[in-house]
C-alpha cells in the first residue's frame, strides 16, 4: 500500500518547531522530504525535541550565499513540489531563494512560510522565539497560574498551533493545484497560531447576554476543569472529567465515599456555596485512593479519567505506557544516531486504505549531500565547495 | 476561486472536536452544511466555544433517528467530497451513517471520525473532554510543575480540542488530495488523545529512560534562565537570549559585562547547570527599570525580548490596526448577538483567498435551501417540519445563540 503523499517532494528550510512538526505531519504520509541546512546544520540540532521533530527525511548542507550553492538549491527547487521556510519576512528575497524568484522557475510550486509575526505586520521583524510570541499575542497574560501575572507556558504553544496551519495550508494549495496546475505562496506564522487555540475564549459581541462569556472566563483558579484535578494518595494527581458519553453506573462522588453528592454532570450548575460547602469532602475522599485503583474503578462505572502524569511516564519510563496510546500506534522505536534506542510519539494519521509510517531517525546535517547532489550531476569537489563539511 | 472551491463538506458532528475541523476547511472555501439535531448542537449552550467552532457553515436541523432523516442525510451524503464527525465508537454506525453506509451512496467519499481515545484499545468506547488529553499528554503535569511542587495546571486553551480537529483538517485534505489524483477515497480517524501528546512530542526516552528537558520553574516564569519572564519595575518582560551573541548582549545592556567572562556561565550547559545562580543575578538588573525603557534598551543590543501583554479578553487583537487590515480578524453581524469578530484568516493564500461567509448558524437556519438543493419541494418540507423530521427557525426559537 502506499500513503496518501507518496511522490510529493517537499524542501525543508525550516528551522524550530512548527516548521519541522509541519512537514513531519507531510513525511510520514509518504512525502519525500530534503531538509536543507545552512554548512554546520540546522542551529537547533541540539534542542530538546529535534531529534522527533526532524525525522523521516534526508539532509543536504549548502550554503545559500555561495553562488554555486544559490544553484544548486534552484535546482533543487526546480524539482520540488513544496518548499517550506521559516525566516523573518525578506530573509529569503535578500538571499535569492523568494517566492517570486523560485515561482518563476517552478510555477507548480506551492511555497510555504511561516514567520513569527505576518509579513506587513509592525511585528514582522521583531525576534521570534516562541516564549516571545506568547508574550506579544496576549497568551501568557491569558493563562491563569499560582500568582497573579503572566504565566509561561512550558508547552510551547504558536508554534505547536501554526505545526497544523503549515500542513493545513499546503495540502489545500495542493488541491487547488489539481485545478490549477499553478502553485502559489501560502503563509501563515505563529502569531496566527496562537490565534487558533483563542477560538473558545476570545470573541467580541456586540449584545452579549450576561452569561456569554460564562464558564469561559478568565479566572483563579483557571475555571471549572481545574477544580476537576484531584490529589490521590501518595501526592498523586488524576483529572476527572464532567462526562464520558456514557452513562455512568455509581456516580463520581459514590465511589469516593461521599454519597450525599450530587451528579457531578450538574456540578458546574451549582451555586458558588453549594460547590464550596461539596469541594473538601469530596477532595479528601479522592485523598485516601491510590491512583491506579481509583482510576480502573472510576472507568468499570464509565467515567473517564486519567492520571496527571509526565509525558515520559505514558510514553513508557516506569514500564507502563498508557495503554491507549499503544493501541493507536502511537509509541514509537526510532533507532536515533545519537540517543540509540529511542521511545517517541508515532504518527497521529489512521487511514483506512492509505499507509503512514516513520521512514527513519533524524539524519545527521548534510547526510545524504552526495546521494542529493549527486544525483543533479555536482562532482564530489563541487559538493564540497557549496555544502562546507558534514557535521 | 478558493482553495477549497466546490468541496462539499457534510458536518455530522457536535461540541467541538468534530465542528472545529469543517469550520477551518470552510474558510478555505469549502461548502460546510451542519447537519445539526433537532434538539441542537450541546455545545450552543456553551455560546462563546459554539460560535467560535461553527462559522461559516449553512445549517439543516435533522433528526437523524427518524426513517426519513436518515435518508436525508444520505441525499447529502452521495453529495458530499467529505463526511467529517466526532461521534462515540459504534454511535455512526447504529445511525446509519458509518463509513460503509456512506459509501455505499458516494463510493469515493473521504470519510473522517475525530475521536476521544481512538478506534481501538481499552478505552476507545469512552468520549470525553480536553482535560483528560491535557492530563494524558502530561501538559498539565509540566504546566504545574508538579515536579516543583505545585498542583498541576489546567490550561484554559483547550487546545487539545483543536488539535484534534486541525490533525483530521490535515487528514482530510490528504486523503481528499490523493482522492483527486486517483479517484479513491477513504476513511481516516484521529483523535483528542493522539492530538494531545503531538503537543508534548519533545518528549524522547532513550534506552527506556528520558532525555532530560526544560523544565518549568515554581514561579512558573520560565524553562532557562536566558528563556524566561522576569519582573520589572512595573511588570514583566520575557527574554529569549538564545544565541551567544544574545547573551553578550545582555550582560553589556545590563552593565553586568563581568558575567559574559564569567566561568559559571562560559557555555549554554554551563548557564543552564547554573541557572538559579545566573537568575538571581539578573533579576535585580531586570527589576530596576520598567519594562517599555528596559525592553528598549535590550533591543538596542540585540536581545529578543516582549512585553507581555494583556488583551482584554481577546479585544485588544480583535481591534487591533494591523490584525484588522491583514486579515486576522472576521467580523460579521449575528441575527441575535449583533456584530461580533473573531480571528480571521490563520493562513494566506496569494492565489486562492480565503473567505469567511458569516457567523455560526442558527439551528436549522438553511433546513429550506438545502432541502430544496436536494430536490424537495414546499409541501414535504412543511411535512418533514410537522413530523419534527427537520427544524427551521420560527418564532418559538429557543436558544441563545
Amino acid at each position: 500500500m502506499a500513503g496518501t503523499l507518496d511522490g510529493l517532494r517537499v524542501l525543508d528550510l525550516s528551522w524550530g518547531i512548527a516548521g519541522s512538526l509541519g512537514v513531519l505531519l507531510l513525511a510520514e504520509q509518504g512525502a519525500d522530504v530534503i531538509k536543507v541546512e545552512p554548512p554546520g546544520g540546522d542551529p537547533f540540532r541540539d534542542y530538546s525535541g529535534f531529534a522527533v521533530w526532524n525525522r523521516s527525511r534526508r539532509s543536504v548542507t549548502v550554503d545559500l550565499k555561495h553562488p554555486d550553492g544559490l544553484d544548486a538549491f534552484l535546482k533543487l527547487a526546480d524539482d520540488a513540489d513544496v518548499l517550506v521556510e521559516t525566516f523573518r519576512p525578506g530573509v529569503t528575497d535578500r538571499l535569492g531563494i523568494g517566492f517570486d524568484a523560485v515561482h518563476a522557475r517552478n510555477e507548480r510550486l506551492v511555497y510555504a512560510s511561516c514567520p513569527a509575526y505576518p509579513d506587513g505586520h509592525r511585528l514582522a521583524q521583531r525576534p521570534g522565539y516562541d516564549a516571545l510570541v506568547q508574550a506579544s499575542s496576549g497568551q501568557q497574560w491569558e493563562q491563569p497560574g499560582w500568582r497573579m501575572g503572566p504565566t509561561f507556558l512550558h508547552v510551547p504553544l504558536p508554534s505547536m498551533a501554526a505545526m497544523f496551519l503549515v500542513p493545513t495550508g499546503i495540502l489545500a494549495a495542493l488541491v487547488a493545484r489539481e485545478e490549477t496546475g499553478r502553485g502559489q505562496h501560502v503563509r501563515t506564522s505563529l502569531f496566527q497560531g496562537a490565534q487558533l487555540f483563542t477560538t473558545q475564549i476570545w470573541t467580541y459581541v456586540e449584545h452579549s447576554r450576561p452569561d456569554f462569556y460564562g464558564t469561559m472566563v478568565k479566572a483563579y483558579p483557571p475555571g471549572v476543569h481545574q477544580e476537576m484535578i484531584y490529589e490521590v494518595a501518595g501526592d498523586e494527581w488524576v483529572h476527572t472529567s464532567i462526562m464520558s458519553g456514557l452513562t455512568p453506573i455509581k456516580s463520581q462522588d459514590e465511589l469516593v465515599g461521599v454519597p450525599e453528592a450530587t451528579d457531578p454532570s450538574r456540578f458546574p450548575l451549582l451555586s458558588a456555596e453549594e460547590r464550596a460547602a461539596l469541594l473538601p469532602k469530596r477532595r479528601a475522599g479522592y485523598k485516601q485512593r491510590p491512583r491506579e485503583e481509583l482510576i480502573e474503578e472510576f472507568r468499570e462505572n464509565n467515567h473517564a479519567v486519567e492520571a496527571i502524569i509526565s509525558m515520559e511516564e505514558n510514553l513508557g519510563s516506569t514500564g507502563r505506557p498508557h495503554p491507549q496510546l499503544v493501541a493507536n500506534d502511537m509509541i514509537a522505536t526510532v533507532e536515533d544516531p545519537e540517543f540509540g534506542t529511542t521511545t517517541q510519539v508515532g504518527v497521529p494519521l489512521h487511514f483506512g486504505t492509505s499507509t503512514t509510517g516513520i521512514k527513519g531517525p533524524r539524519p545527521k546535517a548534510g547526510q545524504h549531500n552526495a546521494e542529493i547532489f549527486g544525483a543533479l550531476g555536482y562532482s564530489a569537489d563541487q559538493i564540497a565547495k557549496f555544502a562546507g563539511a558534514a557535521r | 476561486m478558493k482553495a477549497l472551491e466546490g468541496v462539499v463538506l457534510i458536518d455530522f458532528g457536535q461540541y467541538l472536536a468534530g465542528p472545529f475541523a469543517p469550520m477551518i476547511m470552510g474558510d478555505l472555501g469549502a461548502d460546510v452544511i451542519k447537519v445539526e439535531p433537532v434538539t441542537g448542537d450541546g455545545m450552543r449552550m456553551v455560546n462563546q466555544p459554539f460560535m467560535g467552532c461553527s462559522r461559516g457553515k449553512r445549517d439543516i436541523g435533522l433528526n437523524l433517528k427518524h426513517e426519513l432523516g436518515k435518508e436525508i442525510a444520505l441525499k447529502l451524503v452521495a453529495k458530499a467530497d467529505i463526511v467529517h464527525h466526532n461521534m462515540t465508537k459504534g454511535v455512526a454506525n447504529r445511525l446509519g451513517i458509518g463509513y460503509d453506509a456512506c459509501k455505499a451512496v458516494n463510493a469515493d467519499v473521504v470519510y473522517c471520525n475525530t475521536y476521544a481515545y481512538g478506534r481501538v484499545g481499552p478505552q476507545s468506547h469512552f468520549g470525553g473532554l480536553d482535560p483528560l488529553f491535557q492530563a494524558a499528554a502530561g501538559l498539565e503535569y509540566e504546566a504545574g510543575p508538579v515536579e516543583a511542587g505545585n498542583k498541576p495546571l489546567y490550561l484554559r486553551f483547550g487546545m487539545t480540542d483543536t488539535a484534534n480537529a486541525m490533525l483530521s483538517v490535515v487528514g482530510c485534505l490528504s486523503a481528499l488530495y490523493h482522492q483527486r489524483r486517483t479517484g479513491e477515497g477513504q476513511e481516516l480517524w484521529t483523535s483528542l488523545l493522539d492530538g494531545a501528546v503531538m503537543l508534548a512530542s519533545d518528549a524522547m526516552l532513550a534506552d527506556g529512560t528520558p532525555v532530560a528537558r526544560p523544565k518549568l520553574d515554581g514561579d512558573q516564569c520560565g524553562i532557562d534562565a536566558l528563556y524566561r519572564l522576569y519582573r520589572t519595575q512595573d511588570g514583566w518582560i520575557q527574554i529569549a537570549a538564545v544565541e551567544e551573541r544574545h547573551w553578550t548582549g545582555l550582560c553589556a545592556a545590563l552593565g553586568l559585562t563581568e558575567l559574559a567572562d564569567d566561568a559559571r556561565f562560559a557555555t549554554r550547559a554551563a548557564r543552564a547547570e547554573h541557572r538559579q545562580q545566573l537568575e538571581s543575578l539578573l533579576a535585580p538588573a531586570l527589576a530596576a527599570k520598567t519594562s517599555i525603557v528596559t525592553s528598549r534598551v535590550l533591543d538596542s543590543f540585540g536581545v529578543p525580548n516582549e512585553v507581555p501583554r494583556d488583551m482584554n479578553a481577546g479585544e485588544a487583537v480583535l481591534f487591533d490596526a494591523d490584525n484588522v487590515r491583514l486579515g486576522l480578524v472576521a467580523e460579521y453581524e449575528h441575527p441575535i448577538m449583533g456584530v461580533m469578530r473573531q480571528f480571521g484568516n490563520l493562513i494566506q493564500f496569494s492565489e486562492t483567498p480565503g473567505h469567511i461567509r458569516g457567523p455560526a448558524p442558527l439551528v436549522g437556519e438553511h433546513t429550506r435551501e438545502i432541502l430544496d438543493w436536494l430536490g424537495y419541494g414546499e409541501s414535504e418540507m412543511e411535512d418533514l417540519k410537522g413530523d419534527g423530521v427537520v427544524y427551521w427557525p420560527d418564532e418559538n426559537y429557543g436558544w441563545t445563540v
